[in-house]
């Protein structure tokens, strides 16, 4: 033992000497280089990590709208379509309805003009008859009184000229 | 112990380049000797402390530059240590011990390569003057690569009482369970008398063990530096021209492998430190179980 001591110049001083030089190496890049450095790579593992799960996430949420914008425009077309089909209907319906009411109004109105229009015919006969009969009735008077004065044939005729 | 030594001249009086088995002294301060190789170390300290701190202030969220060198070192270290652990968490422990002793001895071993070497103060000893150079590879004394040893091999151990407790620590080496067991198992299992003096006896074989460890740590390290360093000078010595340099690119491979190895061995002796024997018994037991089941 004594022979390796002095052969290989054996210092327990160096020897504790180089132990402190380890731990200052060891103490160094611990806190000045692993550790920050870990941390850093692990910070930034879990950041692509996070990235690639919320754009995993997001590729679905964009998925899912796509699939329901494109069910809504489906439903949305649908309804349209609907609503289209209806309001044409309606329109028909009420078309008809209103060309039926046109008409019987036309109808009715033709029927309602033809019953004053006869009305009136009848009313102006009545009146001409009654006309007819007064004048009659006038012009027998006045023949019945020329003739009894004698001023028939000239008066009458004067008469009846003013008429 | 020499080795291939090269003289220059000053005047009439020779000076001897001589490849020491030790680190050579260099200022003597009281009881406290001060040698090349712990200049060389205190250097490799400071560039590790530089380093550091240039890392620090340059790290951002997005990495450039050196962040990127070390993020990518970091990465590929921390995935041959969980090779070794098995354990993510248990990798996350002992990583930072591993990684410093690999960059400590890393720097020591190149820095021993540099020209700088060149550089040093001539002494007047018992076969007259010598030259001292200001830097010696750390690793090339065996000081530095005990006391590195050493940290691992203790630190080993003080994990293992961190990580499973001090009693189990203290039974790989002085079995007192299974002695205790003898009592217990003796009527189910009557070899457990011939079993359990061997299991402690063995677990007093792992305390050599750990000098063992202590030992071929520091020497090889110790061993394979020093010898490229001695290879080196003499090749330089045989031709001082271009013949070193494919040596040289040598050494910087061996420097790299050697603080790789040192930093895995490391790390094996952690994890060893901090797994349990019964409870991988007892697994072995449960697989049996299963398996005849």
């Amino acid at each position: 033992m004594e022979s390796i001591i002095s052969t290989f110049h054996i210092d327990l001083k160096i020897i504790i000497a180089q132990v402190i030089n380890f731990g200052i190496v060891l103490a160094v890049l611990y806190f000045y280089a692993l550790k920050p450095l870990n941390k850093l790579m692990k910070e930034r593992s879990e950041k692509i990590e996070k990235g690639i799960k919320d754009a995993k996430e997001n590729a679905e949420v964009l998925n899912n709208t796509k699939n329901e914008y494109k069910d809504v425009i489906t439903k949305a077309k649908n309804e349209a379509h609907v609503l289209f089909q209806d309001g044409k209907k309606e329109a028909e319906t009420k078309k008809n309805q209103m060309i039926e009411e046109a008409t019987k109004e036309v109808a009715m109105m033709i029927e309602n003009g033809k019953k004053s229009l006869e009305n009136e015919k009848a009313k102006m006969i009545t009146e001409t008859k009654g006309e007819i009969a007064a004048l009659a009735i006038k012009m027998t008077e006045k023949i019945i009184g020329a003739k009894l004065d004698g001023t028939f044939d000239e008066k009458t005729v004067n008469e009846i000229n003013k008429l | 112990m020499e080795n291939p030594n090269t003289t220059n001249t000053i005047g009439q009086e020779k000076i001897l380049h001589e490849n020491t088995i030790f680190a050579e002294p260099i200022y003597q301060n009281k009881n406290f000797t001060i040698t090349n190789a712990l200049i060389t170390s205190w250097l490799a300290v400071i560039i590790i402390i530089i380093i550091s701190f240039i890392l620090r202030s340059k790290l951002k969220e997005i990495p450039k530059g050196i962040q990127n060198f070390f993020e990518m070192v970091l990465d590929g270290a921390l995935s041959l240590c969980d090779q070794i652990t098995n354990s993510r968490d248990l990798s996350l422990r002992i990583f930072p011990v591993a990684i410093s002793a690999f960059f400590f001895i890393l720097i020591n071993n190149w820095l021993g390569l540099v020209p700088l070497g060149g550089f040093g103060i001539l002494e007047r000893g018992k076969e007259g003057l010598s030259f001292i150079p200001f830097l010696r590879g750390g690793t090339a004394d065996i000081n530095t690569t005990l006391g590195l040893a050493i940290t691992a091999v203790i630190g080993a151990n003080l994990f293992g009482v961190f990580s499973i407790g001090a009693w189990k620590t203290l039974n790989k080496y002085v079995n007192l369970k299974v002695l205790g067991e003898i009592g217990k198992k003796i009527k189910k299992e009557p070899t457990v008398i011939l079993v359990a003096p061997v299991t402690f006896f063995v677990g007093l074989i792992e305390i050599i063990g750990e000098f063992a460890k202590v030992a071929s740590l520091s020497f090889r390290l110790f061993g394979n530096v020093f010898a490229g360093e001695v290879l080196l000078a003499s090749m330089a010595a045989l031709v001082a021209f271009i013949v070193p340099i494919p040596f040289i690119f040598l050494e910087i491979l061996v420097g790299f492998i050697q603080a790789l190895i040192f930093s895995i061995l490391l790390t094996v002796y952690f994890t060893i430190g901090a797994s349990d024997h019964d409870d991988e018994h007892e697994h072995e037991e449960k697989k049996e179980v299963a398996i005849i089941n």
